[in-house]
């Protein structure tokens, strides 16, 4: 069964505009913009919260606490650093005007575990994880829409 | 002799003894001739727990240099010599740093850690034994605290406590003039406030004045013998020092505060803190005097987590600190 | 299906046959690996400053999961230290064959045979592997180890013996070799046939015989061959030839694979699973419990650990594929489908593995110049980079190419999972549980990712 090169243009082209509207749909607008404070406290290879969560727009101050040893905060995206020690909080303020989910990372190596110490903003809805679910669930579907191709199963496996 | 062709072979094993020989021995020879050097001393920081400063003593003579390797295995540690002026130098994890003392009068000095690395971090401390002839340097004056016979391990509770939060610029514009005995710098540090407060409510001159009004001038007392410069070095030593375990407020709440053993029963009286001192509490802190308060620093407390200072800071190191802990009672 | 024959070119030709440039590959190699034991063992304890740390598991790690094993297979496996020593001591000889050289040559024991030991060393690794992974000493430790294991065993039992059946790495690059560009096959078979003498297996003066003790005439994939090319040289009909072919042309037509390899393929695409929710997830505990090695909470987590890539995803996946099978005829009965259908999900371990990888090579790829710029921690600054500050490269692309490269692994296992249901006759039903299946892992990847 061979499919004609117009039906597989038909499917791809189907298949990515599903992908750009999964990717592109806009969640519906969320309560307005405010000045929000976060005091998050790095102790033990951990940030704790581990996610830290905001409105698309707010003006956002992340305060950083120490509970151990010299820890940093980074955040991907918004190129956000932070240096903190036990009694000597800091904090920078920024406006958190991109949504989607930003990786934090440890940014003064504090320990072997250092590498693996991290968290998370997500600058507002939580869509990301949803989204990229459904582009999984396309992504089944664009292999399953298989060639059809038959392959001989040999007998004796491999060499 | 039998000359051999060099074959491809013997190119082949040259390379082997270069890759798996040479350069092994290479690496491990430079590292054992960096570790018994005599011109330069490597020293490993670490957290207290897995051994803090080693070697945790080192030495010296006077006038001749002493070249330091200083490299942190760890976390983000910082070197500085006690009561020196020198800046301290920050340890990055695994990159060594390079430092060179030269001391001019023999003795033990204490070198520290000046970043915070775990609950044991004021634990992190080494000696340096400068050895060389005694110059003439004078004896270090005893502390006031001695010589007032202040026992600092007593209870101090404060006999008054003001209702309102006192403030020597509410004082000023009060334009009294504050009596003799307690005008100057001395009167203040010898005295608790509360002890203050009772000396100037019995003078004639505050009879007029009401209790808040009083405690304005006790503030106004405490301010006008202190300066900005002592008051800003005091909020940079204690944030730096004494935040993570009394909290940036005051309030015995620091991150390290669940950290330090509760005082123990090695106090016979005046056991009654089981943690770091909260400096907002009036009926404590009101009942101590500035050299109770740098006895407590200087000698530390023992039993409790309380570290001494004493070879670390200079005595005008510590009177700023008791400087700025009066800003948990008054306003400015 | 086109496939260029690499050795009808001279010149390329002329430079696979020489052993020139592979030694001197082998060399670099060999150079790399004392850096790395010596370092480790004498240098700075921290991890992002010692060079065994940062160039094994962020420089060569990332470039053989991303790289290497994807494109070029094996590849890897001609040039590896960790093989090299041992054999050449079994030899006698680096260059050409010298005779016969030393060592017992044992025949591996045949209960022994096939891929249990190689995922059980697999599995091992990675219960201490995230001590391993970030304190450098363990790190000299694990690798000299394994070249000293190599050269007992080299001694003691034939040929490459060590990376057929006891590499832990050489599982995880044997079974994702099979989506490379290139591969080494006969020319044609009915030549070998005719040959008796077989030297491709037995060795001549110019080669030696294949040190996998695989039969070129009956490769089919790549998982057995370690592109050391010596059939190449010993083959006196020319009939060896290094393909460039399209991408995954193993993982095309579906060869029963036995059940050890299998259930390499559940547990590399499991492993990965628990190495990304351990290491990039919220759950500083469990990271923790990995860590302290010897410790209660690590005893529960290696039972969790040991849980899930041994017994609750294969089981699952079991479970999935009988889901739409109808029952009793052979081939289908016992793990038959189990077998037919494992090998599908190779695209998708090979994309999160790749995933993971990119994460962290792309966090701290600034860290390798540094390290090797100062290998022993003295302060040396041989390359100039030593004070170089740390600077994570792809912010602005978040977590999208972890995304594509996963969602990519998932499409091709998609594919894969309907090819094999309707060879075995049982179309789209069949093919659901397995989709299913795929789609959940492959969401655990994402969350790890995004969430």
């Amino acid at each position: 069964m061979r499919h004609s090169s117009w039906s597989i243009v038909v499917r791809l082209a189907i298949l990515l505009a599903l992908a750009g509207l999964v990717l592109a749909f806009p969640w519906p607008a969320q309560a307005g913009t405010a000045e929000r404070t976060v005091r998050v406290e790095a102790r033990d290879y951990a940030f704790r919260p581990w996610r830290i969560e905001a409105n698309t727009g707010d003006r956002l101050t992340i305060e950083l606490a120490s509970g151990d040893f010299v820890h940093g905060l980074h955040v991907e995206g918004y190129e956000v650093s932070l240096t903190a020690e036990p009694g000597q909080p800091a904090s920078a303020t920024f406006t958190a005007d991109r949504p989607g989910t930003f990786r934090i990372r440890c940014s003064v190596p504090c320990g072997p575990l250092h590498p693996f110490m991290g968290g998370r903003l997500r600058v507002g809805p939580p869509v990301t994880f949803l989204r990229t679910l459904l582009l999984g669930f396309l992504a089944v579907v664009a292999g399953g829409l298989g060639f059809g191709r038959k392959a001989r199963i040999a007998e004796d496996g491999g060499a | 002799m039998v000359l051999r062709r060099v074959t491809a072979e013997h190119l082949a094993r040259l390379g082997l003894a270069l890759v798996v020989v040479a350069l092994p021995l290479g690496l491990a020879g430079a590292w054992v001739h960096a570790h018994t050097s005599q011109s330069a001393t490597i020293v490993h920081a670490r957290v207290s727990e897995d051994g803090g400063w080693l070697p945790g003593t080192l030495r010296a003579r006077v006038e001749i240099p002493l070249q330091l390797q200083l490299v942190s295995d760890d976390v983000v540690h910082g070197f500085a010599i006690g009561r020196s002026g020198a800046p301290p130098v920050d340890l990055p994890p695994g990159q060594l740093v390079e430092t060179t003392l030269t001391f001019s009068e023999p003795g033990t000095y204490t070198f520290y850690c000046t970043r915070w690395c775990g609950p044991a971090h004021w634990r992190m401390r080494g000696v340096i034994e400068v050895a060389g002839v005694q110059g003439q340097t004078a004896s270090e004056p005893e502390p006031l605290y001695l010589s007032l016979g202040i026992d600092i391990d007593a209870p101090h509770p404060a006999a008054a406590v003001p209702a309102l939060r006192p403030s020597a610029s509410r004082a000023e514009a009060l334009g009294v003039d504050l009596p003799e005995g307690n005008r100057s710098r001395q009167d203040f540090i010898r005295r608790s406030p509360a002890e203050t407060w009772q000396s100037l409510r019995s003078d004639p001159s505050g009879a007029p004045l009401s209790d808040a009004q009083v405690w304005d001038l006790v503030a106004r007392l405490w301010r006008s013998t202190t300066t900005a410069e002592a008051l800003a070095e005091g909020r940079a030593l204690y944030a730096q020092n004494c935040a993570a375990c009394h909290g940036e407020a005051g309030a015995g709440d620091g991150v390290m505060a669940s950290s330090v053993p509760p005082a123990g029963e090695a106090l016979s009286v005046g056991a009654h803190l089981s943690g770091p001192a909260d400096f907002t509490e009036s009926s404590t802190l009101l009942g101590a005097s500035s050299a109770l308060l740098q006895g407590k620093i200087l000698r530390g407390g023992m039993g409790t987590g309380m570290p001494y200072w004493g070879p670390i800071l200079t005595e005008a190191q510590i009177w700023a600190l008791t400087d700025y802990l009066w800003t948990f009672q008054f306003e400015e | 299906m086109t496939r260029i024959d690499l050795g009808r070119i001279p010149v390329v030709r002329a430079l696979l046959v020489s052993r020139g440039p592979q030694l001197v590959l082998q060399l670099a190699a060999l150079a790399g690996l004392s850096l790395v034991i010596v370092s480790g063992l004498l240098g700075t304890p921290v991890g992002n400053r010692n060079p065994a740390t940062v160039l094994v598991w962020i420089a060569w790690w990332a470039a053989l999961m991303i790289v290497a094993v994807p494109l070029f297979g094996r590849l890897w496996c001609s040039i590896c230290p960790l093989a090299l020593p041992g054999e050449w001591l079994q030899r006698g000889a680096i260059h050409r064959p010298r005779g016969p050289g030393r060592g017992l040559s044992l025949r591996w024991p045949p209960r022994l045979r096939g891929m249990w030991t190689q995922n059980a060393a697999f599995v091992l690794v990675a219960l201490f592997s995230l001590p391993v992974l970030t304190q450098p000493r363990l790190t000299a430790i694990l690798l000299a180890g394994l070249v000293l294991l190599a050269i007992a065993i080299s001694l003691v039992f034939e040929r490459r013996t060590f990376c057929r059946y006891l590499c832990p790495v050489g599982g995880f690059i044997g079974l994702y070799s099979q989506a490379a560009l290139l591969e080494l096959r006969v020319r044609d078979p009915r030549v070998c046939a005719q040959h008796k003498t077989k030297t491709c297996y037995s060795g001549s003066t110019a080669g030696y015989g294949c040190p996998w003790m695989a039969f070129p005439a009956s490769l089919k994939t790549n998982v057995s061959c370690g592109l050391c090319l010596e059939c190449l040289r010993t083959c006196p009909l020319d009939n060896v030839a290094i393909n460039l072919r399209p991408i995954g042309t193993d993982l095309q037509k579906p060869t029963r694979v036995g059940l050890d390899e299998a259930f390499k393929s559940l547990l590399l695409v499991g492993s990965a699973l628990v190495y990304v929710l351990v290491l990039l997830g919220p759950w500083s505990n469990l990271r923790t419990a990995a860590a302290s090695v010897g410790s209660m909470p690590w005893v529960t987590y290696s039972a969790g650990f040991l849980l899930v890539t041994l017994i609750a995803l294969p089981g699952l996946f079991h479970l999935a594929t009988r889901l739409g099978t109808p029952n009793g005829s052979p081939p289908l009965a016992g793990w038959g489908v189990f077998r037919a259908f494992a090998p599908a999900l190779i695209p998708l371990g090979l994309g999160a593995w790749a995933a993971f990888s990119l994460g962290l090579v792309l966090a701290n790829a600034s860290t390798i110049l540094p390290a090797i710029s100062d290998p022993l921690g003295l302060g040396w600054d041989i390359l100039g980079t030593s004070a170089a500050a740390w600077t994570p490269l792809g912010g602005s692309l978040g977590a999208w190419p972890m995304v594509v490269l996963v969602l990519a692994g998932l499409t091709w296992t998609s594919r894969r999972v309907r090819a094999v249901a309707e060879d075995l006759g049982g179309g789209v039903r069949m093919a659901v549980p397995v989709w299913g299946f795929s789609l959940l892992l492959a969401s655990g990847f994402l969350w790890s990712f995004v969430a």
